[in-house]
């Protein structure tokens, strides 16, 4: 496997945030979840996605509350609020663009534009 | 998983310290377990899992580190969202509150905006004029040096110039010291009019020792202050703006200054003056000095013993106590050194020495009677609050209905409280608001109706301090108003509120009426003691008015001139017989009777409201007895001057036209100097010797002029006539038939058409002069007068408040008595009895405070005790007068009640 890329802090916010999106979670379930995604390709410390929830818990963007895993163990669980929804879709379609704009310039067959 | 419904609870509780770190222990605690788990079942060995776990975390302690303090400040942020939004809901509820009872909130902002309003208008000048430290260096550390003469009696004489040298030379306590003397002089500019300037001249350390530092260029050289010396001069700012527009040029450049060329070497900025205007106020010999405003130009003094011998005393000392002195170690050491000089030198015979701190010489004519003030603007803010705070128990007692549900609903008493005391603090900042720019127009009129010797007074605004002051003081209303509702909230019995219809149950009927009604007799003692001490000064002030000047000021019109040396030689060898002066004097006087209207005109050298100067003075025959005589006031007037200013003749004649130059010299005295000196013998005839070699024989005694001003006893005073002892300067007094003001104009053109160089100034009518010299006094009236007025009325709402809530409260028992066969004038007479009643106990306990309180007043009176009868009278009758007005309307209400209305809503 080569080595894995390094995430930029803002990216691993959005990629918390996605994966709130799709149901509250606690931190190690989101942590799961985008290894799962990436399958490994990222390369982050554990703790920097609880300075991501942490941050954006301060923010507004995301909600947190005490619950029970199945296992009857206690976790924070958080959740996306309405401000978070907005910012997760706001920023998800800049760095889409962004992404696009890039590689647009990076495979161009020719080297003057169209 | 999540339990249902944990939407609702999403929000955290907000947790510190030990809990935050807590949490985070759990939450990393948890992640590291599920992790080893994760691993484990991978098929990683147990131990090795939870390494592994350990490492993909992070660097542990840095990570812990760093994670525990985001969460530090996740929970403060959100702390502080939190009380935020409960903060805005209640005061969105209370402005709702206040939107839905008009009323009510536009009584409170009201009383409130005229409260703190007042204050901080007062505040800004207090701050401004007393507070705010004098722009110099360490100016506690200044101090004036007068002398004091036996002889007269007097503390606070200019001094003599060998005298300084002496006292500068040989003081230790007092390090430093500079001279200076106020005086006026003649501009001559290229173009435009000539204009008289205030002036000061000063000795060259003066700017260096009161720590001044000039603007532009420099201050004096020591070279330039020697007799002889340059001619430089140093502009003060005000003067630089206006005359030359701030430009930074004007160093090198000339100005005219009678009639001789000035190089300016220098600016100082505004407040460079301070202070001299107030010396010379005080100082017991007047100088030529009018003060009043800022000083235009400063000049070199080049004094040297030849022209200013040891037994002249024209300057004025300020010096720079020496570290670790103190001003009374100064008096002790400057006495002493003042006894050896009176030992050494005849001259000074019945001289001493007094210092006296500049702050005082400052501040200490305006401190008490500003400080009186503001103790009644304390009291207005004082009353104004207790008229709020009886508002908030009327609609508390109205309101314990919706406190009484809300707290069975479960509301905390401390959620409530919180909710009461927010609500008074909007009321308080909108009434803080409200007072801001109430005060901003209060200020606009005081400065217009201040005198204008209260220091710094053009300063004085709504500066950063005062709105940071007056936003503490509304604040502080409003938290000690949320108290009174809250104790309200305390006192609601809960279960016999919400079972009783009305909620009537709540009021805590008789308490709280009590309560009210104890307010309100404090808030009409508060003010009763205010409009007994307006009344006592507006007493004062009318007595001032009405007291004889000794000189008929209405109808005549006054203009100052002065004659410079290059055009009117004053060669005191020759003197009197100064040709051209006395040329001048004669064709002004000729053209001022021509001119229409005019009845009579004359000449003096001061007007009659100017002290002018006073000199050391024999009677021959009784030189020894002279000795100890007091200075006399010399007036040099022309015979017109007393037809003109109607000064009755009480012995012997009137100065005459065949009283001049030729003749023998003649003068009359006032009645003071007779009474005083020649008690029990006639004055006429007996001849009187100053400035050494000069007699005059007394041919007739004159009645008074109060020359110190209208609340002075006159000292005694020699007139003489001008064509015997001219002076430089002159005022011109003329008589009219109709408004002296309409003649100012004609006036100055027959003085320009004589010589049009002559600066004329001070042209106004005789009596604008005496209302100016009443002003401080006018003004201290006005202001306390208006608060007064205040006070009384917020007093007087407040007892129609009370009666008209009773009234309202009571009227089924009003309804009842008037069914029983009441009539209406039964009950208007039960409400006012308690409204009367009210007002009796409320203006006696104002008479009380009064009788202790006016003592505070003592030194601003004039003419009226501080316990005056009349006033102790008069105000009580009126005060009970408008306390039964506003009784008698909520009676009347009481009549309009339907009996049956009323019966049946019970």
């Amino acid at each position: 496997m080569s080595e894995p890329m390094p995430v930029v802090k803002g990216t691993l916010d959005l990629l918390v945030l996605k994966a709130l999106s799709w149901a509250p979670m606690h931190g190690f379930e989101v942590t799961t979840w985008i290894e799962e995604r990436s399958a490994g390709a990222l390369g982050f410390d554990d703790s920097a996605v609880y300075q991501a929830l942490y941050r954006m818990e301060k923010r507004g963007l995301i909600e947190a509350a005490w619950g029970v895993t199945e296992n009857n163990r206690k976790a924070r669980y958080y959740g996306l609020a309405p401000e978070g929804r907005e910012h997760l879709a706001a920023e998800t379609a800049r760095l889409l663009r962004f992404a696009e704009t890039v590689t647009g310039i990076l495979t161009a067959a020719e080297a003057r534009p169209a | 998983m999540i339990r249902p419904g944990i939407r609702r609870l999403f929000r955290l509780p907000v947790r510190r310290g030990a809990p935050v770190a807590a949490d985070l222990d759990d939450e990393i605690r948890l992640h590291l377990e599920l992790r080893a788990e994760q691993l484990e079942k991978r098929g990683m060995p147990a131990a090795a899992a939870r390494a592994e776990a350990l490492r993909r975390f992070g660097a542990m302690d840095e990570a812990r580190g760093g994670l525990y303090r985001a969460a530090q400040r996740r929970e403060w942020s959100m702390r502080a969202r939190e009380w935020l939004e409960t903060v805005g809901q209640d005061a969105r509820y209370a402005l709702r509150t206040l939107r839905s009872n008009p009323g009510f909130a536009a009584v409170a902002v009201l009383t409130l905006a005229l409260g703190v309003g007042a204050n901080t208008a007062f505040f800004s000048v207090i701050d401004g004029v007393l507070l705010r430290p004098l722009p110099f260096r360490e100016a506690e550390r200044l101090v004036v040096v007068w002398e004091t003469d036996r002889h007269s009696g007097t503390t606070r004489e200019p001094a003599a110039w060998p005298d300084y040298l002496d006292f500068a030379r040989r003081s230790t306590t007092v390090r430093d010291m500079a001279v200076l003397l106020g005086m006026e002089v003649n501009l001559t500019p290229a173009t435009g009019e000539p204009a008289r300037l205030s002036a000061v001249a000063s000795s060259a350390g003066y700017f260096g020792l009161v720590g001044v530092r000039p603007l532009l260029g420099r201050g004096f050289t020591p070279e330039e202050d020697r007799p002889g010396g340059a001619r430089t001069v140093v502009l003060g700012e005000a003067f630089w703006r206006a005359r030359f527009r701030g430009d930074p040029g004007v160093i090198g450049r000339t100005i005219r200054l009678d009639d001789k060329a000035y190089t300016v070497v220098g600016v100082v900025p505004a407040g460079a003056d301070v202070g001299v205007d107030q010396i010379h106020e005080q100082a017991a010999y007047h100088a030529p000095y009018t003060g009043a405003g800022d000083v235009d130009v400063w000049v070199p003094l080049q004094a040297g013993e030849a022209d200013y011998p040891r037994d002249t005393h024209p300057f004025f000392i300020v010096g720079r106590l020496a570290p670790g002195a103190g001003v009374e170690a100064a008096q002790a050491e400057l006495g002493r050194i003042g006894a050896e000089v009176e030992r050494t030198y005849p001259s000074n015979d019945g001289r001493g020495v007094h210092v006296e701190a500049l702050e005082r010489v400052v501040f200490g004519p305006v401190r008490p009677a500003l400080l009186v003030l503001w103790g009644a603007v304390a009291l207005v803010l004082l009353v104004a609050c207790v008229n709020v705070a009886n508002l908030l128990l009327a609609r508390g007692a109205a309101r314990a209905r919706e406190v009484a549900v809300r707290t069975a609903v479960g509301a905390g008493l401390d959620r409530l409280g919180r909710q009461f005391l927010v609500e008074s603090v909007v009321l308080a900042l909108l009434g803080g608001l409200a007072g801001i720019a109430l005060a901003w127009a209060l200020l606009r009129a005081l400065l217009v109706l201040a005198p204008a010797d209260v220091p710094r007074l053009g300063e004085v605004g709504l500066d950063g301090r005062v709105l940071a002051m007056t936003l503490a003081v509304s604040l502080a209303v409003g938290i000690a108003f949320g108290l009174v509702p809250l104790a309200q909230a305390r006192w609601v019995d809960v279960a016999r509120t919400l079972r009783s219809e009305g909620g009537r149950g709540a009021t805590g009927g008789r308490a709280r009426r009590r309560v009210r009604q104890a307010l309100v007799v404090a808030e009409l003692a508060l003010s009763v003691a205010l409009v007994v001490g307006a009344g006592l000064l507006i007493r004062s002030f009318w007595t001032v008015l009405r007291s004889d000047p000794g000189f008929r000021a209405e109808g005549v019109l006054k203009a100052q001139f002065e004659l410079p040396q290059s055009r009117y030689p004053q060669d005191f060898k020759v003197w009197p017989a100064w040709k051209e002066v006395h040329a001048l004097h004669a064709t002004v006087l000729e053209r001022a009777r021509a001119l229409p209207g005019v009845r009579s005109a004359a000449l003096a050298a001061v007007h009659p409201l100017d002290a002018g100067f006073t000199n050391s003075w024999s009677v021959v025959g009784r030189e020894a007895e002279s000795g100890d005589w007091p200075e006399i006031s010399v007036r040099q007037v022309t015979p017109g001057y007393f037809p003109t200013l109607g000064i009755r003749l009480l012995r012997g004649r009137l100065l005459e036209e065949s009283d001049d130059a030729a003749a023998p010299g003649v003068g009359v005295i006032n009645e003071t100097a007779a009474k005083r000196f020649f008690a029990g013998r006639d004055p006429l005839g007996q001849v009187i010797q100053i400035w050494g070699r000069v007699r005059w024989r007394i041919v007739g005694v004159i009645a008074d002029e109060r020359i110190h001003g209208v609340t002075e006893a006159a000292p005694p005073a020699l007139y003489l006539p001008f064509a015997q002892a001219p002076g430089a300067s002159g005022v011109l007094l003329v008589r009219t038939a109709g408004d002296p003001a309409r003649l100012a104009n004609p006036l100055r053109r027959a003085i320009w058409a004589v010589d049009p160089g002559l600066a004329v100034y001070g042209v106004e009518p005789l009596q604008a002069t005496l209302v100016a010299s009443v002003a401080q006094r006018r003004f201290t009236m006005l202001v306390l007068g208006a608060f007064a007025a205040v006070a009384l009325l917020l007093a007087l709402v407040g007892v129609h408040g009370v009666l008209s809530y009773t009234v309202s409260q009571r009227g089924a028992e009003m309804g009842i008595r008037m069914a029983l066969g009441a009539t209406r004038r039964d009950v208007v007479a039960l409400v006012l009895r308690g409204g009367i009643g009210l007002a009796l106990l409320g203006t006696a306990l104002g008479i009380v405070a009064a009788l202790a309180g006016t003592r505070l007043l003592a030194s601003l009176l004039y003419g009226v005790g501080t316990l005056d009868p009349l006033t102790f009278l008069a105000v009580p009758a009126a005060v009970l007068a408008a306390a039964a007005l506003a009784s008698w309307l909520p009676a009347r209400r009481a009549t309009k009640a339907d009996p049956v209305v009323a019966l049946r809503a019970e």
